[in-house]
């Protein structure tokens, strides 16, 4: 019961926030300088009667404040409206969205499998030839934008022709068997995975070992190896559940990055996903697209962290006590 | 001291690994010479004819016999088509999508830019009459036949309704009328437009859609017929009636198009063309994801820019591919200065009365177009892959005025040019004969490199002559609201994409009341007459050259408005860049043209 309150508490609390966010991201987009029509304006061919409709169909004759009360409107029905190009906002996203997830989950289940023992491994094996190792690695990892490792792999695979140049399926895919199309997709993910996951393994890496060293001298670790437990009891029984709280609070944060952490990234592979959509919908001031893009990533960062809060409760007995 | 040299040994293994990666010097311009001895010169066999077989009425193509099969891959730049309706188009690439599944009645010639029958078998003109014969028995997509009910859906319910993009109703109005149709029988319709109006029969290029398939949606208003064909649309419905057929469309990925069987044009064996089964464009953000995406052979063609041509020019002879010189492009850039010398609501000038002296002096803008050094700019911010541009009309424009030479930068005629309007030079700085300084702005959109570049350049140039010129790259946005609405600026570098068919289409910049007029915008419904003697020539001349129907008729007018552009500089162009493209050697049946680019006719490619 209390676990229940607790949630619907929560979720009350999102219903400011987003108002704020929204309200806040709207008259930002609209006060810029950026007019959606400064092309429309410089073109020879277009008259002022096809301005002036453009203008009625974008409300742009409108105060700010009608315009934002009228997105609002119909974002509380659940209609996004439509882009400035006259597409209807959910398909152009519907479009996208799974394209971004297929990437971002993988990336977010291979960090997890990969980087959490080996956070734990060079946490227990500390200062040895292997940690050192995995510490300059990580520490490469860290510091390459990942734009930039982008491109140099991109360069790679011009020249040595082993992967696609970005985008994410090959143009004659539908010809291909099931089995041609799995390795189609599988061929063109390599680049972007690699990429991504290189730069969030060293953190996450970094950040299980520093958790597993800060439990590691205490005095209940110490206990449990004077009982005479095996090695392999410790870290895992009595370490690592100590250690890994505050993982899940990271993990509500990977939860909020799963549809826009890879923009820079998407980006520069050509990637058809989110990122891309929606930075050139930033450049054109489509306020529609932006605001629905705006508000997804408010949405899913704010479950994120409910998640992870939950997730905590069940794990932790401290956590549950204080609630 | 071991873990130094370890380090110095791995610094030189990273050093040697970086130099693999550089490639041989290359030049990073391309002397004109060598690009202008390389435009290829080939001849296209002859003009298509018409074939009638079993009374339908084929368009038979005169290109060599080719190779059925085989597929194009090419790109396209930026998000993709927005549509595929052919009526709703409002930006490049949706109207070139659908454009290859629609044809319009007649269409230009690709080299001579007359006007030639397409889906018409033949038109007629005879004063203010066009009547269109219509090819017999040939399909749209789903096997209906294409007839003069459709012409007068398209155009009765569509065009001169102003459903979709209403720019083609705009242009056709003249006098504030639209122009008349009518069937005559099923295969025969007539236009009748008002008065005479050259620009008219270009105008029914306008793509012809099947009645059946668009009426049901442009019966239910405006939303729902913007709506229509939107590209998630299943292929399959889609009816149309150009070469190519819709396969597929992959948000930001790529739009494939598949050999319309049902295609109206055939070889000179009478077989029914195209022969590619399949052009694919792939849809690619910026133009570097576009090169590695030819360096990876993903691509099969490639529009190469600036810096780039050398080393494709260098490459070509051990490669796949064929670099072709497409001359200059249809895109001007130039440095426009505001002569505007009216006052706003406030009673307050939009420029400056001391600058509207010197602005409105043609002295004075004679000495800027002396001044400035075009070919400078050409070698150092085109890389040499561009032409110097006098001329209002592009290079490429079938309405040139071949006898605007031009002429080379010369600072003393410059100088001379200022002494004569009273200008003085008093250690190294400009005066006004009243003493003022002679200082102003100079804007761009900030983020275009190349117009930043010549941004520098003009500065530099003008600031021999003693002028101070604040250079003041500003967003796309506000430049566009200073030029259009406010009016508050000196001098502005910019560039407009012009047509090289129809200089009517430019009436909006050169008419004093169009909402293009930058150097002399004067606001909507402003009715004073204060037009210069020569904005006076000028509007004469845009008024009769669309009164005039024979090119040879029109072509004194619209030489007589590039030489008043010339001599008034209220417009100084700088340069036009060049085309060059590549395509890969296998493609057979390419005839490029400075007019319509290297791949126009898709429809008669083949590949070896």
């Amino acid at each position: 019961m209390e676990f229940f309150k607790y949630i619907s508490k929560r979720i009350l609390q999102v219903i400011p926030l987003l108002i704020i966010v929204s309200i806040i991201s709207f008259f930002i987009i609209r006060l810029a300088p950026i007019d959606p029509l400064a092309e429309l304006r410089l073109n020879p061919s277009i008259s002022q009667e096809t301005l002036d409709k453009e203008i009625k169909r974008l409300k742009l004759d409108k105060p700010i404040y009608i315009q934002y009360i009228s997105w609002a409107k119909s974002f509380l029905k659940g209609d996004l409206g439509y882009t400035s190009a006259g597409e209807k906002v959910s398909t152009k996203l519907k479009e996208r969205i799974p394209n971004t997830l297929l990437l971002t989950s993988i990336v977010v289940f291979m960090t997890w499998i990969v980087g959490i023992p080996l956070g734990i491994f060079a946490a227990v094996k500390k200062e040895t030839v292997f940690d050192r190792t995995l510490t300059v690695v990580s520490s490469v990892g860290m510091a390459i934008p990942s734009f930039f490792f982008a491109i140099l792999l991109l360069i790679f695979a011009v020249k040595t022709g082993w992967f696609p140049v970005g985008g994410l399926t090959s143009y004659n895919f539908n010809e291909f068997s099931l089995i041609g199309k799995f390795f189609d997709l599988a061929k063109h993910l390599v680049l972007p995975t690699v990429v991504l996951f290189t730069i969030s393994l060293s953190g996450l890496q970094r950040q299980m070992r520093a958790n597993m060293l800060e439990v590691w001298d205490s005095d209940y670790v110490k206990f449990a190896r004077a009982k005479g437990l095996s090695e392999f009891k410790v870290i895992f029984k009595h370490a690592l559940r100590n250690a890994i709280n505050p993982m899940i609070t990271l993990l509500g944060f990977e939860f909020a990055g799963l549809l826009s952490g890879a923009a820079l990234t998407e980006y520069v592979f050509q990637y058809p996903g989110l990122g891309r959509l929606i930075l050139e919908a930033v450049m054109k001031s489509d306020i529609n697209l932006v605001m629905a893009s705006l508000m997804m990533g408010t949405i899913m960062l704010i479950l994120g962290n409910l998640i992870a809060d939950i997730l905590l409760m069940l794990t932790d007995p401290r956590v549950r006590g204080t609630k | 001291m071991k873990r130094i040299w370890g380090i110095i040994f791995l610094i030189l293994i990273v050093g040697l690994f970086l130099k693999a990666c550089i490639m041989a010097d290359i030049p990073e311009q391309y002397s004109d010479n060598v690009i202008n001895a390389d435009i290829k010169e080939i001849v296209y066999p002859a003009k298509e004819r018409n074939v009638a077989i079993n009374g339908i009425d084929y368009l038979q193509s005169q290109a060599p016999l080719g190779k059925f099969g085989g597929e194009l891959v090419v790109s396209t730049i930026g998000e993709g088509p927005k549509t595929f309706n052919p009526c709703n188009t409002k930006d490049a690439t949706s109207s070139s999508m659908a454009g290859m599944l629609y044809d319009g009645l007649v269409t230009t010639n690709p080299r001579t830019g007359e006007v030639q029958p397409l889906l018409a078998k033949s038109f007629e003109v005879n004063g203010n009459d066009y009547i269109i014969h219509l090819r017999k028995g040939i399909k749209w997509t789903d096997g209906k036949l294409i007839t003069a009910e459709d012409v007068i859906y398209t155009y009765k319910e569509i065009v001169f309704k102003g459903l979709g993009n209403p720019s083609t109703m705009d242009a056709m109005i003249v006098d504030g009328k639209l122009p008349s149709l009518v069937q005559i029988d099923d295969y025969t319709v007539k236009f009748t437009t008002p008065r005479p109006f050259a620009p008219f029969l270009r105008q029914l290029s306008y793509p012809i859609v099947p009645k059946h398939y668009f009426k049901p949606y442009s019966d239910n208003g405006e939303s729902v017929f913007n709506a229509f064909l939107s590209p998630n649309t299943n292929p399959k419905d889609i009816v149309s009636s150009g070469a190519f057929k819709l396969k597929e469309y992959v948000a930001a990925q790529r739009v494939v198009f598949v050999r319309n069987p049902n295609y109206y044009k055939i070889n000179l064996e009478n077989k029914q063309l195209p022969y590619l089964d399949k052009v694919v464009y792939l849809i690619v953000g910026d133009t570097n994801n576009e090169i590695l995406k030819f360096e990876a052979k993903e691509l099969d063609v490639l529009s190469i820019r600036g810096s780039n041509v050398a080393q494709y020019k260098l490459n070509e002879a051990k490669s796949d591919y064929s670099v072709y010189n497409l001359g200059a492009d249809t895109g001007t850039l130039f440095l426009v200065i505001n002569l505007n010398n009216r006052k706003d609501k406030n009673g307050k000038f939009y420029v400056n009365p001391i600058k509207q002296r010197w602005f409105g002096n043609r002295d004075f803008r004679a000495a800027i177009d002396w001044a400035i050094d075009r070919k400078n700019m050409v070698q150092n911010i085109a890389s040499g892959v561009a032409e110097p541009l006098f001329t209002a009309e592009s290079l490429n424009s079938i309405y040139l005025n071949k006898y605007i030479k031009g002429h080379p930068s010369d600072i003393e005629v410059a100088r001379k040019s200022l002494q004569k309007a009273g200008f003085v030079l008093r250690n190294g700085k400009l005066y006004d004969n009243k003493g003022n300084r002679v200082e102003f702005d100079l804007y761009t959109n900030a983020g275009n490199l190349e117009r930043e570049a010549l941004g520098v350049m003009i500065k530099q140039d003008l600031e021999e002559l003693g002028m101070k010129v604040n250079f003041k790259p500003v967003e796309f946005n506000s430049l566009v609201n200073k030029l259009t609405n406010t009016y508050d600026w000196d001098m502005a570098i910019m560039g407009l994409t012009g047509s090289p068919l129809e200089p009517h289409d430019g009436k909006n910049v050169w008419t004093s009341k169009g909402s293009l007029h930058m150097f002399n915008q004067r606001p909507a419904n402003y009715s004073v007459d204060d037009r210069l003697s020569w904005e006076k020539d000028l509007d004469e001349i845009f008024k009769e050259g669309a009164l005039k129907l024979l090119f040879d008729e029109r072509k004194p007018l619209y030489d007589k408005y590039q030489t008043i552009i010339y001599n008034q500089k209220p417009i100084i162009y700088l340069y036009s860049p060049i085309r060059i493209t590549a395509i890969r050697k296998k493609f057979k049946n390419i005839y490029p043209t400075p007019l319509s680019g290297l791949i126009y006719n898709l429809d008669e490619i083949y590949v070896e």
